[in-house]
């Protein structure tokens, strides 16, 4: 027994002596993953996107109706997201639609807004460029989803006065057209009632911030793995097999590496948590604590700064099974260039299939399904609940899972390492 | 004494060793020379426990470490092995992250009798101490290969086993591992070693020569061609 705690003890000497070495390459790492995620919290940040295509409008009679009509248009949600409008001469127009710097050259008719009243539906032409681009295929699409819900409008007119004629109803009739057109300018100008509310979590219970922030966390773990090579590698058989002579067994052995992985990655969590407190501290104080930005979206429910037991539990559980993890793919490996590549695909892949880089839902749904079962998908899971909470239950199958592959992973690494007696 | 009787090996259906046999004595070193690949390194590995032979007899000091008498099923004793023999493989089982003293420190559980080996102890001998706080990976290989000596010599086992323990040295070292090598010898330890050294030859009382996993014993004053000659 003493000799195996020896073993231990050397171990444990020896993490402690690459420990700083590692730590810088975690730094690194870090500041790495920091400026793609401060990129990407700034990307969620940004406004939407401007109009981008230009359209061209000859207005043949200027009035104020007509100016009215064009004004709601053009500033209609679904419109003004899309393109601006240009006033120009008929001339004009179409020399800029030839040129290629107009999208479409859309024609207003003389008398258009009472035509639109009285049924005489004067013609708008819109013409388009022969090679038509991506903006002007977007507005064709658009003009064509308006033509088509005014067309249900007019329909509606036609068969609310063809009724009214033929049941004697002709005294009810403007009462009817009026309750059409205000039926029909509802939805026009509340475009959302249009559709049903449906919410999708994409995330489970976390908001983005957190969700992206705990794969963020498990990302960081797993590829620092790549760095704590010396403590998880392989050791030369050799070595491994003076150790049995002398009474050290290869579980012995696995277990105490292993350990030290812990220990390792225990040191790089800690670090992690200290860094994520500061910056969240900085963006409540940068932003006042805003609710809107991005530090006040993770501490959505006020509980990040209370490390409580069970936080320290689900911590200790993700280090756990993420040493597993790295532990198994550098016994599989066996060289120092193969297990960091091999750590850095794995990690990569694996948090991609639980959706931890785009959202699982625009996976394909076999992926999606693999994803779900993914050890990366429990190990999102618990962070989610250390970031959050109190809102993110971390249940009975996540923490079950987690122990699981902990369990299967060393002892995977085991019967690797101890079929190698190269 | 040392009795190997009759060790076959077998990694899968390839013979390595047909029915090895020899005995040696206390104070005496024995040499084992051959081809590479000729299965020399398999039977130290036996020797040293660390590989199972398929059938035989091996005895240490009346002590049996491998035997399939009776049950006709290969059975050890380890704690026979790692008691009886000190064992220095080719590569060196170091830890190059940490230093010389903590390197020893795995295989010499006793902090004082590690001390008192450094300061007036067979680790003195290999002139260890002189770089016992330096790291391993900043050693030559004739240090490393002296503190693979040190190691194997934990806990003073009677019998040493060494894999080609010279090469690669500088003549320097081969020269300083010959005299460590006379002094044990002189207190009655008993060296097994494997070698293409004509200098380690020159300790060896005994020379087998291993072809095709079969053991010969020949002249032990055979140098040169006449050596390779019957390889």
């Amino acid at each position: 027994m003493k000799q195996k705690l020896q073993y231990l003890y050397i171990e444990i000497k020896k993490t402690f002596r690459i420990l700083p070495r590692m730590l810088l390459q975690a730094v690194l790492l870090l500041l790495l993953t920091g400026m793609i995620a401060l990129g990407g919290v700034k990307s969620m940040e940004r406004e939407p996107l401007t109009p981008g295509a230009d359209i061209a409008v000859v207005v043949r009679e200027d009035n104020m109706l007509t100016r009215m009509a064009l004004n709601y248009v053009e500033n209609m949600e679904s419109v003004s997201r899309l393109c601006r409008f240009r006033q120009t001469t008929e001339e004009e127009g179409f020399r800029l639609l030839d040129k290629g710097e107009v999208a479409a050259l859309i024609l207003l008719p003389e008398q258009l807004v009472e035509g639109i009243m009285d049924g005489a539906n004067p013609t708008v032409d819109i013409y388009f460029p022969k090679h038509a681009g991506l903006e002007a295929m977007l507005f064709r699409e658009l003009t064509e989803a308006g033509e088509g819900m005014l067309r249900v409008a007019q329909a509606q007119i036609y068969g609310a006065d063809d009724t009214a004629q033929a049941y004697d109803l002709t005294k009810q009739l403007s009462v009817m057209e009026a309750e059409i057109d205000s039926y029909n300018l509802a939805f026009a100008l509340d475009r959302l009632a249009l559709y049903d509310e449906e919410t999708v979590a994409v995330f489970g219970s976390m908001n983005v911030m957190q969700f992206y922030l705990a794969s963020g966390m498990v990302l960081f773990l797993l590829l620092a793995g790549m760095a704590m090579y010396p403590v998880l590698q392989r050791e030369p058989s050799v070595f491994r097999r003076q150790l049995e002579r002398q009474g050290t067994g290869k579980g012995w052995q696995c277990f105490c590496q292993w350990l030290c992985g812990v220990l390792c990655m225990g040191v790089l969590f800690g670090l992690l948590w200290v860094v994520m407190a500061l910056a969240v501290k900085f963006f409540l104080l940068a932003s006042e604590g805003m609710p809107d930005t991005a530090a006040g979206q993770l501490m959505a429910d006020n509980a990040f700064w209370y490390p409580a037991g069970v936080k320290m539990g689900i911590a200790a559980l993700i280090v756990m099974a993420s040493t597993a993890f790295v532990y198994l793919l550098h016994s599989l490996a066996g060289s120092r260039t193969g297990g960091i590549l091999l750590v850095f695909v794995c990690s990569v892949a694996m948090v991609y299939l639980s959706g931890g880089i785009v959202p699982s839902v625009f996976l394909p749904e076999t992926m999606q399904k693999l994803g779900e079962r993914m050890p990366t998908a429990y190990l999102i899971q618990a962070a989610g609940g250390i970031l959050a909470g109190s809102g993110i239950a971390v249940g009975g199958e996540d923490v079950a899972a987690l122990c699981f592959y902990t369990v299967v992973f060393v002892g995977v690494s085991y019967f690797v390492r101890g079929r190698d007696r190269a | 004494m040392i009795t190997v009787a009759d060790i076959t090996s077998a990694y899968g259906r390839k013979q390595i060793l047909h029915g090895i046999s020899f005995t040696a004595e206390r104070g005496e070193c024995i040499g084992i020379v051959g081809a590479n690949g000729c299965g020399k390194s398999t039977l130290l590995s036996i020797m040293a426990g660390t590989l199972k032979p398929k059938s035989g007899q091996l005895l240490y000091y009346g002590r049996t470490a491998w035997s399939d008498a009776g049950s006709g099923r290969m059975r050890g004793d380890k704690q026979v092995i790692r008691s009886m023999t000190g064992y220095v493989p080719q590569e060196n089982p170091l830890i190059p992250e940490l230093s010389v003293y903590d390197n020893l420190r795995l295989w010499y559980p006793n902090k004082k009798q590690l001390r008192q080996e450094l300061e007036q102890g067979f680790l003195s001998l290999l002139g260890i101490g002189e770089f016992s706080s330096k790291q391993v990976c900043r050693l030559s290989g004739g240090m490393k290969k002296r503190v693979s000596i040190g190691i194997a010599m934990a806990g003073m086992p009677p019998v040493l086993l060494m894999d080609e323990p010279s090469a690669a040295l500088d003549l320097i070292c081969k020269e300083d591992i010959r005299r460590y090598l006379l002094v044990y010898l002189e207190r009655k330890g008993t060296v097994v070693l494997t070698t293409h050294e004509e200098s380690e030859l020159s300790l060896c009382s005994k020379l087998y020569i291993m072809k095709d996993g079969r053991l010969y014993e020949t002249d032990s004053r055979l140098r040169g061609d006449a050596l390779t000659g019957r390889m």
